[in-house]
């Protein structure tokens, strides 16, 4: 409220202005105040910040989320005031300690066995002769965010650092880590203190990034360490070196004595070490950049608050951006006058945002520093430039190029985020966590690491052997990423990636021992596909006369190929097999030929076997277009105006799509086959019906009785099939409700709707008013005909659009069916859809796998019962009309549970979501969460078989029904079982109308839910599954009394008490008697 | 206390689908006793079984009391009551198995005596009979659903010939109304000369809408001062609102702890 002052005076102004009006508005303020409405007076506070919340921030939601979020993270006062007295104390202690007069040789045992505690770092460090003598420090400074007040209250981490006195290094200590063993040496000296001291409960050696540089993690005694772990990391006095002598084309790193050649030095080219040098010069520049950070930022409220939002922000997406990184980056901005503390923190953090989207640090670096302008330079030795306040640090040294293009990438997903106003762009931006599971399209990983290091190691070039010195992974990271970049190039958005190598061990403990139980370094690359690059199968490379061509054969190898393109340009490209996924070509190739590893992991397309394959749906699609024409071409009393499809096949999300049969079945009726009931009975093959909407032009001469109207009705469905069949010779048969009809061997279920009847349906006379009531019959009809034909093609606009659409629905209503889950479809697909049109924090998935997991990470995350879904297709919708919708769910009871609604709803929204109980919804959500638990560990533990997802279980349930599989349709169709070849294309030798939608196991079940609704909730895969699952209601177990109305299935306990109870035995005796001829075997669980 | 004396009529005795049956259900009758009894359920002969297990069929309950005596019909529905309801309409309504009741009407009142006072009923499947469940039924309803055109078209003729001559009917009648009475009252009908208003909800808000409409063409928004003053009170107020509304919103947001980020 910085203004509020003068905001006060122009208000009392106002007022004064109109002599009456001091005096009416008291009056009226005494009155309101009693009401306590919204027409009370407002004030100049109010005012200001309602005006300050339009112009500063997004929204009114915006800034409460960020007010509410900041208050989540900041470090409570409790935790501040006993860290302060702690450190206080620990602060004392270390400054006792003394100097030490003795001289050490390092590269002996004498100096460890006085310590009684291990040097942390390796071996190889610790072989060169170098003489140590412990300086006392001056003080211990708090650094870091904790210091600049940027902490973020979970997982905090205070930094402390201890400036080493310059004369502890020796002149020539720059070369060949004798600085990181003496550093190292230092800091072990103080960890021996430490060790002593009793306000301590835990310490151990780490490190960060590079396992040359050490630290101390300290764990406070008492109630501190639950909220606090220290950090204790040296730093050295600018004045123990020139800090010209790490410029980046100075070697300070011998291969000589990197690799253990007798070579003289004298010999060589000194190699530039630019990322060795910069990890002795982060020590040097420290205290001036700290300091520089304080100024800046310290006193800045705003400021701050971007920092700790950008934090958030960094960390749901796991991007290895240090927090100091960030504070640099907006000290930058602050120096450059793009941000500063007037702005709020929304402004900071959307400039911020802006800047790193438009940025070119790879090619363009940034300086801190005013005078230097030697970038070039540093361009040539780093892949990003960035140099502190000194000029001569490069604060991106460690900064890889993947994470780098990742958060440029992420800036403008956010800026797009922010400028979406439809949706509370605060929760993808800063609340939703981002897994590698949900990001990536493609994660490929090294099962084992250890061989694949030593072959990229053994092919590297000496230089950046030199350069990374001992700091292995960093450079095989590197190398990798660089091979990757090259060999993918444009068929991917973004490579990242993933390394994990933390580590922690006690301080009496050697690093190399201590790795040895439990320690794992992981290294894997995550992959963001291209969608245009997708089904590209070569990749075409320079023109062959052209000098690249060489580089490009080079490169490629064998794989590379002259090749002579439609456009008449002859260059060298490499093609690829259009089966598998190009990229994990690429991938296994480059990795074989450059390094001859043959086992990548590949995680993507693990789901395959299930994903059915896409042709079988188009060839469905493009014979309803044949009778589409030919229904065009019929002479009707009215004619056809539209026919459109609702089936889940005409929009590729049918997980068993129809295949065409031809069936010789001697026994008929009309054009239709009977289902033999003599003999033997075999299960016919199930036959899915493809059902389309036909609408008439308009008429007014239907009847206005439902009866009538139904039967005028079924009269158009006779016509038409009559037409079909005199004109087309096609096989019909007309039914009352709809009409079947054989094109191409596929059968086709076509059903006249019309308005008329759902207005019908709703019709019921009040006081001789005519009023229109919902019923459940006509919610249905609505659903069916007016709200499914737009959604399907909708739906078949999405799968146009993203390829991954439709296997991802397949996927998801199979998992959500194997798991006997009961989801209407389109509620299935209308989930699926929302993560392909509002993808925010991510981006659309490129593949199914992922396309999964981000359903179910949906469905795992999502407020169900609180807040509706909204599946807007078109950006058709308003932002009113969303928080319309939001306040009429909220009006609605019962409230429903799943609420989804689509710009088709019309007059019933989320009529597509019916039916979805709070039971089916928490189980679903339950098992979501469980699913990507599997798939995270499967991930983690590089296994491909992660079919598992789809295969339920049956505990828990009360009862068991096992059905003969020779008698479940699309028993074929299960997890685990072989897929059947689709049967030849053999349209026209297929005459009847084969036996459609026979499924004795529906029929089974709706039988069962008729008669037993009241009892108990039947479960069952309508993909194959031969088990119904049974769980009773809980209220069967409930005593109860005997009256007409609600006698059903009761036997006596006690006749006298009246007191009777269910039959349950009998009931499971009925199972067996309904479901005969079909049930094997009935299981009742008594537990 | 009345519902308990009603219910200890009932006589119960267990219900066998056949005769291996294990755990049947327990069907509960009485004699059927209502104050105005129909032609269908006469008096005195009929017997009232209520919890009858959902694949039930007539004959298997004839087969069932048959020791009492001749059964002359059976009357099967899913709930109570005294009146039949028949319409007619085009499509069958497909049965669905559930818990009925039943009126079992015997050929003699001794028999309905001997019924009350049987100790063991037959099984359902007995005497050569066998109720159809389970794969062979649906095989037979999937067949019985496939029709001949011929026989649909009858089916639509007929209807449709019966519905026109209603409908005729009606109009007649209709017609009939327009008509002055004795008394001079003249009925003002849908399909008459008079022209009127069809009584439907959406006609009536239409009316009620144009009557606002016409309203607020009467009124002058921004004429007093007063006028002026509550409108910018109202910008307020919505904004306030809003504000309320987010804030709620966020308080929602809040309660499912979804500002804990980590």
């Amino acid at each position: 409220m910085r203004n509020s002052v003068s905001e006060d005076d122009t208000e009392s102004n106002i007022l004064n202005e109109n002599g009456k009006r001091p005096k009416d508005s008291d009056g009226q303020v005494k009155k309101r105040i009693k009401t306590k409405s919204l027409y009370r007076q407002p004030t100049a506070n109010e005012l200001n910040r309602l005006q300050e919340t339009e112009q500063l921030f997004n929204s009114n939601l915006f800034r409460l989320q960020v007010e509410e979020v900041l208050e989540e993270v900041k470090v409570k006062e409790k935790t501040i005031k006993r860290f302060t007295e702690w450190f206080n104390n620990l602060k004392t202690y270390l400054l006792s300690i003394t100097n030490d007069e003795t001289e050490y040789d390092l590269s002996e045992k004498s100096f460890v066995n006085k310590l009684k505690i291990q040097l942390p770092v390796c071996r190889q460090i610790q072989k060169t002769k170098v003489m140590f003598k412990f300086h006392k420090f001056h003080d211990v400074d708090v650094v870091g965010s904790y210091a600049l007040g940027c902490g973020i209250k979970s997982k905090l981490i205070v930094d402390l650092q201890i400036t080493v006195p310059a004369e502890t290094y020796a002149k020539n200590d720059s070369i060949n880590y004798k600085y990181h063993l003496k550093r190292a040496a230092y800091l072990a000296y103080i960890a021996s203190y430490l060790s002593k001291y009793e306000h301590i409960d835990e310490i151990n050696y780490s490190y960060l990034n590079s396992e040359t540089k050490p630290i101390i993690i300290i764990k406070p005694s008492g109630k501190l360490a639950k909220a606090v772990t220290v950090n204790l990391d040296l730093v050295c006095e600018a004045e123990a070196y020139k800090l010209h002598r790490f410029a980046p084309d100075r070697n300070n790193l011998r291969e000589s004595w990197l690799l253990g050649t007798d070579k003289k030095d004298t010999n060589e080219t000194l190699t530039p070490t630019p990322y060795y040098n910069s990890s002795v010069l982060r020590d040097l520049t420290a205290n001036v950049n700290q300091e520089f950070l304080k100024q800046i930022i310290l006193n800045s409220e705003n400021l701050k608050q971007a920092i700790v939002l950008l934090k958030i922000w960094v960390r749901q997406r796991k991007l290895k951006v240090s927090g100091y990184i960030i504070s640099m980056l907006v000290a930058y901005f602050v120096q450059n006058k793009r941000v500063n503390n007037i702005m709020s923190s929304y402004q900071i953090v959307r400039n911020i945002w802006i800047a790193l989207k438009s940025s070119e640090w790879d090619v363009k670096g940034i300086t801190l520093c005013k005078e230097n302008s030697s970038l070039d330079e540093y361009h040539n030795h780093f892949p990003l430039v960035f140099l502190d306040k000194t000029g001569c640090y490069n604060i991106f040294w460690e900064l890889c190029k993947g994470t780098y293009y990742a958060l440029r990438r992420e800036s403008c997903l956010a800026i797009e985020i922010l400028d979406d106003v439809k949706i509370n762009s605060f929760i993808p931006l800063f609340m939703k966590p981002i897994t590698p599971l949900i990001q990536f399209d493609h994660i490929i990983g090294f099962k084992d690491l250890k061989a694949v290091q030593d072959a990229v190691i053994s092919r590297a070039v000496s230089t950046s052997k030199a350069n990374y010195g001992l700091d292995l992974l960093t450079m095989v990271t590197n190398i990798l990423y660089d091979l990757l970049m090259k060999g993918l190039g444009q068929r991917v958005d973004l490579v990242l990636q993933l390394v994990d190598h933390e580590f922690s061990w006690p301080i009496n403990n050697v690093m190399e021992n201590a790795k040895k139980n439990g320690y794992k370094e992981l290294l894997s690359f995550g992959l963001i596909l291209n969608p245009e690059m997708l089904s590209s199968t070569v990749d075409r490379g320079p023109s062959a006369d052209l000098p690249e061509a060489e580089q490009f054969r080079d490169f490629w190898g064998e794989k590379s190929e002259l090749r002579r393109f439609q456009d008449g340009s002859i260059t060298e490209a490499c093609v690829w097999d259009g089966q598998g996924t190009v990229p994990k070509q690429i991938v296994d190739y480059l990795m074989k030929v450059k390094y001859g590893v043959c086992s990548v992991f590949h995680w993507s397309r693990l789901l395959s076997p299930l994903v059915p394959s896409s042709s079988s749906s188009s060839s469905v699609r493009s014979s309803a277009d044949v009778l589409r024409t030919r229904l065009a071409d019929l002479e009707l009393p009215l004619d056809i105006s539209s026919v459109q499809g609702v089936s889940p096949v005409f929009s590729s999300t049918e997980p068993a799509p129809p295949l065409r049969h031809s069936e010789h079945n001697p026994r008929r009726r009309g054009d239709a086959s009977l289902i033999k009931d003599q003999g033997e009975f075999r299960l016919p093959p199930y036959v899915r019906a493809n059902t389309l909407i036909i609408e008439l032009i308009h008429s007014g001469k239907w009847p206005g009785e439902l009866q009538a109207f139904r039967c005028l009705k079924a009269a158009f469905h006779l016509q038409i099939a009559e037409k079909l069949k005199s004109q087309f010779n096609l096989a019909t048969l007309a039914r009352p409700e709809y009409l079947d009809v054989l094109q191409d061997g596929l059968v086709f279920r076509l059903k006249i709707a019309h308005t008329k009847e759902i207005t019908l349906l709703r019709r019921e006379l009040v006081k001789g008013v005519v009023t229109l009531r919902e019923t459940d019959e006509s919610l249905q009809l609505y659903c069916d005909t007016v709200i499914m034909p737009k959604l399907r093609g909708a739906l078949h606009g999405l799968d146009r659009r993203y390829s991954a659409f439709a296997p991802t629905a397949c996927l998801f209503k199979r998992w959500l069916s194997s798991h006997l889950l009961h989801v209407p479809g389109a509620a299935a697909e209308l989930l699926v859809a929302y993560i392909f049109l509002q993808p925010a924090p991510l981006v659309a998935p490129r593949d199914y796998d992922t396309g999964l997991y981000r359903v179910l990470t949906l469905l795992a995350q999502h407020d169900w019962g609180k807040d509706p879904l909204v599946v807007d297709f078109n950006g058709d919708m308003t932002r009113e009309e969303m928080s319309e919708l939001e306040t009429k769910y909220r009006e609605i009871s019962p409230r429903p549970h799943v609420f989804i609604v689509t710009p088709f709803d019309g007059e019933c929204p989320g009529a597509c979501s019916g039916g979805i109980g709070p039971e089916v919804t928490s189980r679903a959500v339950t098992l979501a969460r469980a699913a990507l638990g599997h798939a995270e560990e499967a991930l983690h533990m590089m296994k491909d078989d992660i079919l598992g997802l789809f295969i339920p279980s049956l505990v828990g349930y009360d009862v068991i029904i096992h059905l003969f599989p020779s008698l479940v349709p699309l028993y074929s169709h299960r997890v685990g079982a072989n897929r059947l070849q689709p049967v030849n294309d053999d349209p026209g030798s297929a005459e009847l109308i084969p036996v459609v939608e026979f499924n004795p196991v529906e029929l089974y079940l709706e039988e069962l839910r008729s008669a037993y609704d009241e009892f108990a909730v039947f479960f069952n895969d309508p993909y194959g599954g031969d088990v119904i699952a049974v769980l009773w209601r809980p209220s069967v177990e409930e005593e109860r009394q005997l009256e007409v109305l609600n006698a059903n299935a009761l036997k006596p306990v006690s006749v006298k008490e009246n007191s009777y109870k269910v039959n349950l035995d009998a009931i499971v005796e009925d199972f067996k008697i309904l479901g005969k001829g079909l049930v094997k075997e009935i299981v009742v669980n008594n537990n | 206390m009345k519902s308990t004396k009603k219910t200890h009529d009932f006589k119960a005795l267990e219900l066998k689908f056949d005769k291996d049956s294990v755990s049947p259900h327990v069907i509960y009758f009485k004699e059927h006793t209502v104050r105005e009894h129909t032609a269908d359920k006469p008096s005195g002969r009929t017997l009232f079984i209520i919890n009858v297990p959902p694949y039930a069929d007539e004959k298997g309950l004839t087969n069932a009391f048959r020791e009492a005596g001749k059964v002359v019909s059976v009357i099967l529905t899913s709930k109570p009551n005294s009146t039949e309801t028949k319409t007619d309409t085009f499509l069958d309504e497909p049965t669905k198995p559930t818990f009925k009741v039943c009126y079992l009407v015997f050929s003699k009142v001794a028999d309905l005596d001997k019924a009350l006072k049987l100790t063991e009923l037959q099984p359902m499947n007995s005497n050569e009979h066998q109720i159809k469940v389970g794969i062979s039924k649906w095989i037979e309803e999937y067949n019985n659903s496939i029709e001949h055109p011929k026989a649909l078209k009858s089916k639509i003729e007929s209807f449709m010939q019966d519905y026109d001559k209603k409908m005729a009917a009606q109009q007649e009648q209709e017609k009939e109304l327009e008509k002055a009475d004795d008394e001079g009252w003249v009925t003002v009908t849908k399909g008459g000369k008079i022209q009127s208003f069809a009584r439907t909800e959406k006609v009536k808000n239409k009316i009620m809408e144009k009557e606002e409409k016409n309203k607020k063409r009467k009124e002058l928004k921004n004429f007093y001062t007063f006028q002026i003053r509550e409108s910018k009170m109202k910008h307020i107020v919505s904004l306030r609102q809003k504000f309320e509304e987010d804030k709620k919103k966020i308080a929602q947001i809040k309660q499912s702890r979804r500002f804990k980020p980590f």
